[in-house]
C-alpha cells in the first residue's frame, strides 16, 4: 500500500506503456464522448466518466479473426493456422464493475471445462490497474450487485483518489515486483480508512433506486429463479424490444459470439468471431428450423433469466449483471436491466 | 484512439456513430451518446455496419468486358468513348440514394455538363418524390417540415401505415420513448406493427384506404367548424372534401366513425402534432400524401416547434439525392429546370448552356421497350432493376460504378471501383434535411478512387475537366448553385451533428422546422380508388418490407450478423412467407409453414403460409422480397407494386 503523488499516475501510465500496450479511458475530442481504448500516458484520463463502452473488446473483439486457411490446388494441401493475439496488454483506470464484467467473462471463457485458447492468449500477460469510483455516475448500481464501487479483488494495482493524492493498493505478486522500484511513500491504516470513507459517501450519492435497497436487484433474482413471473410482465418487456442486440454489446459480462468463414481478397479463408446476442431470433435457432426461444418475449427473458438468476451465479459465483447501467443508456426500447428490476418489483409489490 | 465518429449510412434516420478503425479496416462500432437523433441508440442494422464496411467483397480493380481487369485509364478512356457516340436521348444515369451529396453532385454534372442528359434518376424514386412533390406544392419545402430532434415535443404523434421500427427503428424508438413520456402516439395501419403494439391508439384499417381515413377525420374537423385556417385553396378543399363518404366510413374503411372523431378532436386541441409516413421504395402515393399533408394544415400544425409532415426516406441519402438534382426535371435543392434563373446560375458557373430537351427517369425508359436508351451508368445500386434483366442485357452500353460486387455489374461493358463512404469525405442529409459530414477515417486498400474524384477524371477525359481537389470544393459549388444549402460548408460542419437545410449564409444554424411563408392545400389528383375483395379473391393482399429483408438485401449479404437473421426466416420459409390470420388459416386449412398457392388475376405465386394474427382476417401479407417466384409475382403489378405502401392486391389462397 502506497501513497502518490497525482502527478505519479503518469509514471505508472509511462512504465506500463514501455512494457505493454495500454488500454484506458480517454475523451473524444470531437464530441466528449468516452472510450475504453488505446491509449497513451499523455491522454489517458482517469478523471474522464465511465467508458461507453466497457473494456470486453480489448480481449474479446467485436469482429476477431481467430483462425486463417488456404487450400494450396496443385499439392493437395491445406495450410491452417490459429491466429492468436499475444501482446501484453495493461488496462490502466479500469472501474470496478468493468473489472467485475472482465471476471465473469473470465469464468465463461477460462473457467469451464471447455478453456477457449484464443480468449486466454488475449488474457494472458494482462497487467490491470483499477480506480475505485469515488463518485458514481447517474446510472450506476453496482452496490446491488456486489461490483462496486471499489474493486475488491482481481487487480494488480488500485488506485484511490484521495483529493490531494492517490492511494496505491497492490493486489497481486506481479503488482508488487512492478511498482517496488518507483520507490512511492508507503501508506498508513489512516490512509485505508480514508478510503473506506469516500467508498461510504460514494454508496451515499448513487441515486434513490439503488441505494433505498440494496436488495433492490437480489429480490428480484429471487422472483426470477423461482419462475413466479406472469407471463405478461415478459410479454410487455418483449413488446418494447426491437431487436437490436445493444444490451448484449455493451455488457461487461456479455459472452454470446458467433462464427463464420469468409473468403478473401487474397485468397485465403478466415474464421471471424463477431459478438452475438440472445436477442436475435437466428440466435437459437437450431438445424432443422426449430427455434425454443422464438417469439421476442421469450428471448428477452432468457437474456434477464442470464443476467439475474442463481443457476447463473452458481456457474459465476455473482449476478451477471455488474451494475454498470450501460444497457439503459442504449436501449431503443427503454428495457435496460434497471426498467426490468423496476417492472418486476412492481409485480412483486401489485 | 481508434474510435472516430461518424454517420451510420444505412437508413435516412442518419444516426451517429463511432467507428473502431485501425489502418484500413474496420474493427467494430460504437453509438454516438450525443447525438441529437440517436443519442446513443443504434438499430441491428447499424451494430453490425462494421461486418459490411470490412467485407472482402469489394470491387477492387476497373474491367472492361472484352478485355477483363484494366487499369482506370482505359476504362474511362471505354466509357467516354462509348457514351460519346449516343445521342443525350440514348444516355441514361442511374444514380444510388446511397451516395454522398457530393458524389451525386458531380455524377448529375457529369450527365448534364459532359454528357448532355437529363436521363438521371434514384432508384425509390416514386415514393419519396410523392411526398416531395406534396410538401412543395403546399409550402414551398421539399423536404419533412417537423424534425427527428422534436418528436419529444409533439402532443399527438401519429404514425401512417409504416412499419417504423423495422424500417427506422431509432426514429420509432424515439416515438416509443415520446409515447411514455406522454405524447399520445396514434398507429394507422393494416397490419399490428410493433409500432402499433407500443401506442396508445391502434386505428386497424383496410388495406388500401389510407387515403380516406386521413380525408374523413379531415371531412370530420371542417363538418366542426374546428379550423380556423386561412391557408390558400381551402374553398376547392372543402369542396373536395364533401365527397369524402363519411356515412360509409365504417364499410369502406373498417374504421369506427368515432376513431375518426377520436382522432380529429385530438389533432386539433393538442398545441403539437407530427405524422410520421414512409417515403421511399415503398412509399405513399401523391394524393394520399396530399390528404395527409391536407389534414395538418387544415389542423393548423405547420410551421410550429413540435408540428411536421414528416416523410421517412428507408434509404441514408434520399433526400440529400433528391437534394442534388439526381432528377430529369430538377437542378440541385429541389429546382425546376425550367427555373429561368437557375439555370442561369448553373449555366454561368459551369460555361455551357443546359441540356433542353425533356429527359426521362431510368425506370421508364427501361419499362418502355420502344425508348430511345442505348447507354446507361448506373451507381452502386441494389438489385432492384435485375427484374429489368432481358432489356439490361440487350443495351449496347451498361456501365457499373461501385465499390461492392453487385449482381448488376455483370451486365455492365465497363466497370469502376470506387471507395466506400469511410475512405473518403462527404456529407449524407437524413430524412430530417440533416445536413452531416462524414470525414474520411481510413485510406482503402486497392487504390480506388472516391466517386466525386472518378466523376472528374471521366469529365477530364472527355475534356472538360471540373478540377476538384477534394469533396469539400465539391460542396463550395453545390453551396453556390444551391440557396438551400447556401450557408453549408465543411468548415460549418466539422465537429457537428449536422446542420438541417435551409441554411443559409445569414442562418448558419439551419431550420429544424420549416415555417412556411405561405401555406396552401394541395389539392389531389385522382379519384379514389380502393381495392375491393370479391368472392373470387377473397384476400386483400399487402406488400411490405421486414427488417432484415432490407430492399433488395444486395447489402445484407455481406454482413454476418444480419445475414443469419436475414436466413433465419429463410431457412423457416425459402420460397418467402404470406403471413394470414390464425383464423383464415383455419378456414384454407393450413397451418405454420405449409406450401399454399397465391392467386391473383394476373399471376399466381408459391410461398409458405405463417401464421401471425398480426394481419387482421381478410387480409394478407407478403413481405417486399427476393426469390424469383416472388418477383415474376410483382412484376406482373409493377403498376399496383409501384403504389408502395398502399399497393393491395386481390388474392385467392389455395392450399398445395
Amino acid at each position: 500500500m502506497y501513497l502518490m503523488k497525482k502527478n505519479d499516475v503518469k509514471k505508472i501510465a509511462k512504465a506500463l506503456e514501455e512494457k505493454y500496450t495500454l488500454y484506458g479511458p480517454y475523451v473524444d475530442e470531437a464530441f466528449g464522448q468516452c472510450f475504453f481504448d488505446k491509449v497513451t500516458a499523455d491522454n489517458v484520463d482517469l478523471n474522464a466518466s465511465i467508458p461507453t463502452n466497457p473494456p470486453k473488446h480489448v480481449v474479446f473483439p467485436h469482429l476477431e479473426t481467430i483462425m486463417q486457411y488456404k487450400y494450396d490446388k496443385t499439392t493437395k494441401k491445406a495450410d491452417i493456422a490459429m491466429v492468436f493475439d499475444d501482446t501484453p496488454k495493461a488496462l490502466f483506470g479500469l472501474r470496478s464493475c468493468d473489472l467485475t464484467g472482465l471476471q465473469c467473462i473470465d469464468r465463461f471463457f477460462l473457467g469451464q471445462e471447455f478453456v477457449d485458447e484464443v480468449y486466454r492468449h488475449h488474457r494472458s500477460r494482462m497487467f490491470i490497474v483499477a480506480n475505485t469510483c469515488v463518485v458514481p455516475f447517474k446510472q450506476c448500481f453496482c452496490v446491488c450487485t456486489d461490483s462496486g464501487p471499489a474493486a475488491q479483488e482481481g487487480y494488480d494495482l488500485n488506485l484511490t483518489n484521495l483529493g490531494d493524492s492517490y492511494l496505491l493498493e497492490v493486489g497481486s505478486e506481479k503488482g508488487k515486483a512492478f511498482i517496488e522500484s518507483f520507490g512511492f511513500a508507503k501508506a498508513t491504516e489512516e490512509h485505508l480508512k480514508q478510503k473506506q470513507k469516500l467508498v461510504e459517501k460514494s454508496i451515499t450519492m448513487f441515486e434513490d433506486i439503488a441505494t433505498e435497497s440494496k436488495a433492490w436487484v437480489s429480490r428480484v433474482m429471487n422472483r426470477v429463479t423461482t419462475g413466479f413471473i406472469k407471463e405478461e410482465v415478459w410479454e410487455y418487456i418483449g413488446n418494447q424490444c426491437i431487436e437490436c442486440g445493444a444490451c448484449s454489446y455493451v455488457c461487461p459480462s456479455c459472452t454470446c459470439f458467433n462464427i463464420n468463414d469468409a473468403n478473401t481478397i487474397a485468397g485465403n479463408t478466415e474464421r471471424v468471431r463477431t459478438w452475438d446476442s440472445c436477442s436475435y431470433e437466428g440466435y437459437s435457432r437450431m438445424a432443422g428450423g426449430h427455434n425454443p426461444r422464438k417469439p421476442i418475449e421469450d428471448r428477452r427473458n432468457k437474456r434477464f433469466f442470464c443476467k439475474l438468476s442463481y443457476s447463473q451465479s452458481k456457474k459465476y459465483l455473482r449476478p451477471g449483471c455488474v451494475g454498470c447501467g450501460r444497457c439503459a443508456w442504449v436501449c431503443p426500447g427503454d428495457i435496460g436491466l434497471p426498467n426490468v428490476v423496476t417492472y418486476i418489483r412492481r409485480e412483486i409489490h401489485e | 484512439m481508434s474510435y472516430m465518429p461518424g454517420v451510420c449510412t444505412f437508413c435516412g434516420t442518419g444516426c451517429g456513430h463511432y467507428l473502431k478503425v485501425d489502418g484500413t479496416s474496420v474493427q467494430g462500432v460504437f453509438p454516438s451518446r450525443v447525438h441529437p437523433v440517436s443519442k446513443g441508440r443504434l438499430c441491428v442494422r447499424g451494430w453490425n455496419i462494421h461486418e459490411l464496411l470490412g467485407t472482402q467483397e469489394r470491387i477492387i480493380k476497373p474491367y472492361i468486358k472484352d478485355s477483363g481487369q484494366a487499369n482506370y485509364q482505359d476504362a474511362i478512356a471505354r466509357l467516354v468513348s462509348a457514351l460519346s457516340s449516343y445521342k443525350p436521348e440514348e444516355i441514361a444515369f442511374y444514380a444510388s440514394p446511397r451516395s454522398s451529396n457530393e458524389d451525386n453532385f458531380a455524377l448529375m454534372k457529369l450527365a448534364r455538363l459532359v454528357f448532355k442528359t437529363n436521363n438521371i434518376s434514384l432508384q425509390a424514386e416514386s415514393g419519396h418524390r410523392n411526398s416531395l412533390d406534396v410538401l412543395y406544392n403546399g409550402t414551398g419545402f421539399a423536404g419533412m417540415l417537423g424534425s427527428l430532434e422534436d418528436i419529444r415535443k409533439a402532443e399527438v404523434l401519429i404514425v401512417a401505415g409504416m412499419d417504423i421500427t423495422t424500417q427506422n427503428p431509432i426514429i420509432g424508438s424515439e416515438l416509443h420513448y415520446a409515447a411514455r413520456s406522454g405524447s399520445l402516439l396514434i398507429t394507422i395501419d393494416s397490419r399490428m406493427t410493433k409500432i402499433a403494439k407500443l401506442s396508445k391508439k391502434f386505428i386497424n384499417i383496410k388495406p388500401g384506404t389510407m387515403r380516406i381515413v386521413f380525408d374523413a377525420i379531415a371531412h370530420y374537423i371542417d363538418k366542426q367548424q374546428w379550423s380556423d385556417t386561412k391557408s390558400a385553396h381551402y374553398e376547392e378543399y372543402k369542396k373536395y372534401l364533401a365527397t369524402v363518404p363519411f356515412d360509409s366510413i365504417e364499410k369502406e374503411t373498417g374504421v369506427l366513425p368515432a376513431e375518426i372523431a377520436f382522432v380529429a378532436e385530438r389533432l386539433v386541441k393538442a398545441k403539437s402534432a407530427a405524422v410520421f409516413f414512409t417515403s421511399g421504395i415503398s412509399g405513399l402515393s401523391y394524393d394520399t400524401v396530399a390528404s395527409i399533408y391536407n389534414l395538418f394544415a387544415l389542423a393548423g400544425k405547420i410551421g410550429k416547434e413540435g408540428c411536421g409532415v414528416n416523410p421517412i426516406a428507408g434509404i441514408n441519402n434520399l433526400q440529400g439525392s433528391f437534394d442534388m438534382g439526381c432528377a430529369p426535371d430538377l437542378l440541385t435543392g429541389f429546382q425546376s429546370i425550367n427555373d429561368a434563373t437557375a439555370k442561369k446560375n448553373f449555366e454561368k458557373k459551369w460555361g455551357q448552356e443546359l441540356p433542353q430537351f425533356k429527359g426521362k427517369t431510368v425506370e421508364q425508359l427501361l419499362a418502355d421497350s420502344s425508348s430511345p436508351l442505348k447507354a446507361l451508368v448506373i451507381v452502386d445500386h441494389d438489385d432492384g432493376i435485375v427484374k429489368y434483366a432481358d432489356r439490361l442485357k440487350a443495351l449496347p452500353f451498361v456501365a457499373y460504378i461501385g465499390a461492392f460486387t453487385n449482381k448488376v455489374a455483370d451486365f455492365a461493358h465497363v466497370v469502376l471501383p470506387i471507395t466506400t463512404y469511410i475512405e473518403t469525405d462527404g456529407t449524407f442529409t437524413n430524412a430530417e434535411r440533416r445536413v452531416q459530414l462524414s470525414v474520411q477515417k481510413c485510406d482503402n486498400a486497392f487504390d480506388v478512387l472516391p466517386m466525386w474524384k472518378l466523376c472528374d477524371t471521366i469529365a477530364q477525359a472527355a475534356g472538360k475537366p471540373f478540377n476538384y481537389q477534394s469533396a469539400s470544393e465539391v460542396m463550395d459549388e453545390i453551396a453556390s448553385l444551391t440557396p438551400s444549402y447556401e450557408g453549408i460548408s465543411y468548415k460549418l460542419l466539422s465537429k457537428k451533428h449536422g446542420v438541417q437545410w435551409p441554411c443559409t449564409k445569414k442562418n448558419h444554424d439551419g431550420t429544424k422546422y420549416c415555417v412556411p411563408e405561405k401555406v396552401s392545400f394541395v389539392l389531389p389528383q385522382k379519384p379514389y380508388a380502393a381495392v375491393q375483395a370479391t368472392q373470387e379473391y377473397p384476400y386483400l393482399l399487402m406488400l411490405g418490407k421486414a427488417q432484415h429483408y432490407w430492399h433488395q438485401n444486395n447489402i445484407m449479404h455481406k454482413t454476418f450478423i444480419p445475414l443469419r437473421e436475414y436466413n433465419a426466416t429463410l431457412l423457416l420459409y425459402p420460397d418467402g412467407y404470406v403471413a394470414l390470420a390464425s383464423e383464415d388459416a383455419k378456414k384454407i386449412g393450413v397451418r405454420d409453414r405449409w406450401p399454399v398457392k397465391v392467386v391473383a388475376e394476373k399471376a399466381s405465386m408459391k410461398a409458405m403460409v405463417m401464421i401471425s394474427d398480426d394481419v387482421a382476417p381478410g387480409t394478407a401479407y407478403v413481405p417486399y422480397f427476393i426469390r424469383e417466384g416472388i418477383a415474376s409475382f410483382l412484376l406482373a403489378y409493377s403498376d399496383i407494386v409501384s403504389q408502395g405502401e398502399e399497393a393491395t392486391i386481390p388474392v385467392r389462397i389455395e392450399k398445395v
